[in-house]
């Protein structure tokens, strides 16, 4: 059943998506008024299906890869919709909807069989950890995405050619880059605290020299080190695209590196 | 083109496209003579409803008179109350002439509600002004069932065309684009600081428009003193803080302002590239806009290349107010079909009304024959449960109603082909 639900999010992520085009990029109220419930409605069925997804498989944590997968789509939908309700602009619709729909089909319409090579116990807090690394990622995602279109709209208003009129002011597009980033520090933090404690207790100190867990920890000093620089600076601009792209790219890395990890991956090789 | 049994429609009007400002200068109405103007055009013969649209760009009479053969009396009835009333000789009026009837009459109504008829096309004014007209007559009693029906549906028509193109979206004077950059880079004017350096009527009419969007606070710059004080007082409003701030510590002020507007006459550029990374640094990196008006200009292009400055100098700003005038006519091919389709649902509602006294006789008729015949059927059916009773009195109305049903439809019809004949 939780497939069925999730292929009906995952559909209606597309029609979001697809009708967030002529929202945004023709402001044309009536396809916002579509993109919108049909997104919220999407976001319902997305987190059923996940519920009953957990609940079928006996262990209530997100710790196949299929699963992460649509648990960070969730996220990032959830994103979107929180910086819709705070700015009222559909704009990052055009780049996250998409997103969420690609990340959620793979899953939808081929889960595989993969194990999950963790011993889980159903610990609410390895659930904690996860949701909240990936809530940081989602951040992250959008204030990248942010950064990006800042970027774009200076360069358009420099020109001296009518500014992209799909996308919020300057102003706007840099709050939701500096306020997705100041969300996501403290779930990140959060996050990799309450999966060093539980390393702690379940593996021990040795899990503390496992590289993909170092590049964890120099991505949160990474994004301090960001954060810093924005606020003490008001960073904007290129550079700020330079700086997010950078972290960014960080998080890449440490997520790719669940393939090299001794002791962290989502899946058996 | 066809009449209804509700009266003719005939729009009679000049407009800038048609007469030259001398004409419609005499023609004008001002907004305290209106409603004497309207009672006055109501008392012509003929006329069952009426309403005067005085604008800067036209005068139109929309009247609804009784059914006269499409000739010229109408025309000339009217063209006298504007003799009349204006004391204006006819031949001075009659050249700048134009008339429409029927459904041209609702379809130029429905253009000028929507501003496809505007000087600048788009601008938002005219609806405003088309519904005071309305009301205007509505209180004198100029107006009924026909022409208020008409003036709905014009204004319904307009709120689509705004709502499903974006003919009214992007601004086309100097100062309203302006503000609308302003809004591009700081979203909400709410509490902006705004500097003008320098004097000029177009400085301050921008300074005006951005207050109005809720710049709070002005300082005024200028390189006499006792002038920048009197442009400041002239701000000066509960609303607005206002500053006359001294022309020596211009460069150390100026990073207060987001916005600043400079237009004096001096020979030599007043802020150059350096500043503009100055201002920047001191503001940590919060954006600045610079609208230079001046001729020669005042700020320096190369201010634009920093990194959160951004200058526009008055051809600039020409330049995007031409280029939304380009994107407002491509709008308005796509407001012009939604004008046709509303004319002819218009119409067709029109005259399926004129079906409608048929529609009632018929179905008058019909039910008198029903009930006679159930009435001299009366006996023989008494023996009948009442459940039955009830059986054959909606069997009786079911079939009046299938038999009738083609007629009816036919007559809905014959109505709607005579109206697009």
């Amino acid at each position: 059943m939780s497939l069925l639900w999730l292929r009906v999010a995952v559909l209606l992520y597309g029609i979001a998506a697809l009708a967030v085009l002529p929202a945004a990029l023709y402001d044309r109220p009536r396809w916002r008024h579509l993109a919108i419930p049909v997104a919220v409605t999407a976001f319902f069925f997305h987190f059923v299906s996940l519920a009953e997804m957990l609940n079928a498989a006996h262990h209530r944590l997100p710790i196949e890869t299929h699963e992460i997968q649509v648990l960070l789509a969730l996220v990032l939908a959830a994103a979107f919709l929180l910086v819709y309700w705070r700015y009222r602009t559909v704009s990052l619709g055009v780049f996250v909807l998409p997103v969420v729909f690609v990340l959620g089909l793979i899953p939808a319409f081929d889960p595989g069989q993969r194990q999950s090579s963790l011993t889980v116990n159903g610990s609410i807090w390895i659930f904690l950890h996860i949701a909240l690394v990936l809530a940081a990622y989602a951040a992250l995602f959008l204030s990248l995405l942010a950064s990006v279109l800042y970027l774009v709209q200076e360069r358009r208003l420099k020109q001296k050619k009518p500014g992209v009129q799909w996308l919020p002011p300057l102003e706007t597009i840099d709050q939701i880059a500096h306020k997705t980033l100041l969300f996501g520090f403290p779930c990140m933090t959060a996050g990799l605290l309450i999966g060093s404690l539980v390393a702690q207790l379940t593996i021990g100190v040795s899990y503390f020299r496992d590289p993909k867990i170092l590049l964890a920890f120099a991505m949160w000093l990474a994004y301090v080190v960001m954060i810093f620089i924005r606020r003490q600076s008001g960073l904007r601009g290129r550079r700020a695209v330079y700086l997010s792209s950078f972290v960014f790219l960080v998080v890449l890395t440490v997520w790719a590196a669940n393939q090299f990890s001794a002791v962290h991956r989502f899946t058996t090789p | 083109m066809s009449q209804t049994t509700q009266g003719s429609l005939v729009l009679l009007g000049i407009n800038h496209n048609t007469a030259p400002i001398e004409v419609r200068e005499r023609l004008a109405i001002p907004s305290s003579r209106l409603a004497d103007a309207t009672r006055t055009l109501l008392h012509q013969p003929g006329i069952r409803e009426g309403l005067i649209l005085s604008t800067c760009n036209r005068v139109e009479l929309v009247t609804l008179q009784d059914n006269p053969p499409a000739t010229e009396t109408n025309k000339t009835d009217l063209l006298r109350f504007l003799h009349e009333y204006f004391a204006v000789p006819p031949n001075d009026i009659q050249p700048h002439l134009y008339e429409f009837r029927e459904r041209e009459a609702v379809r130029h109504l429905f253009r000028v509600a929507s501003s496809l008829d505007s000087m600048v096309v788009g601008e938002p004014q005219i609806l405003g002004q088309v519904k005071e007209s309305y009301t205007v007559a509505r209180e004198v009693g100029a107006v009924s069932s026909t022409l208020d029906g008409l003036l709905q549906r014009a204004f319904t028509v307009a709120k689509k065309v705004r709502s499903e193109t974006q003919i009214g979206s992007s601004s086309v004077s100097i100062a309203s684009v302006a503000v609308d950059l302003a809004e591009k880079i700081f979203g909400s004017l709410d509490g902006k600081t705004v500097l003008l350096v320098g004097a000029g009527k177009m400085s301050e009419l921008a300074a005006r428009h951005l207050i109005q969007q809720g710049a709070a606070s002005i300082l005024v710059a200028n390189r006499t003193q006792s002038k920048a004080e009197k442009i400041a007082a002239d701000f000066s409003s509960p609303a607005v803080y206002t500053e006359a701030i001294p022309f020596d510590h211009l460069y150390d002020l100026a990073d207060r302002a987001d916005i600043v507007i400079t237009s004096t006459g001096a020979p030599q550029q007043l802020f150059g590239r350096s500043h503009g990374q100055h201002f920047l640094q001191r503001r940590r990196n919060r954006p600045m806009f610079f609208i230079d008006i001046a001729v020669p200009r005042d700020v320096d292009p190369r201010m634009n290349e920093v990194e959160g400055c951004f200058v526009y100098d008055i051809d600039d700003l020409q330049q995007v107010a031409a280029a939304h005038l380009a994107d407002r006519s491509r709008e308005a091919a796509a407001a012009e079909i939604i004008v046709s389709r509303e004319v002819e649902k218009y119409q067709q509602r029109l005259h399926s009304l004129d079906a409608v006294p048929a529609i009632l006789a018929l179905q008058q008729n019909a039910e008198a024959i029903r009930e006679a015949e159930l009435a001299r059927a009366a006996k023989r059916l008494a023996d009948l449960t009442p459940e039955q009773q009830a059986a054959v009195e909606a069997l009786t109305r079911s079939l009046t109603a299938k038999l009738l049903h083609p007629q009816l439809t036919a007559l809905r019809e014959s109505t709607r082909t005579k109206d697009s004949e």
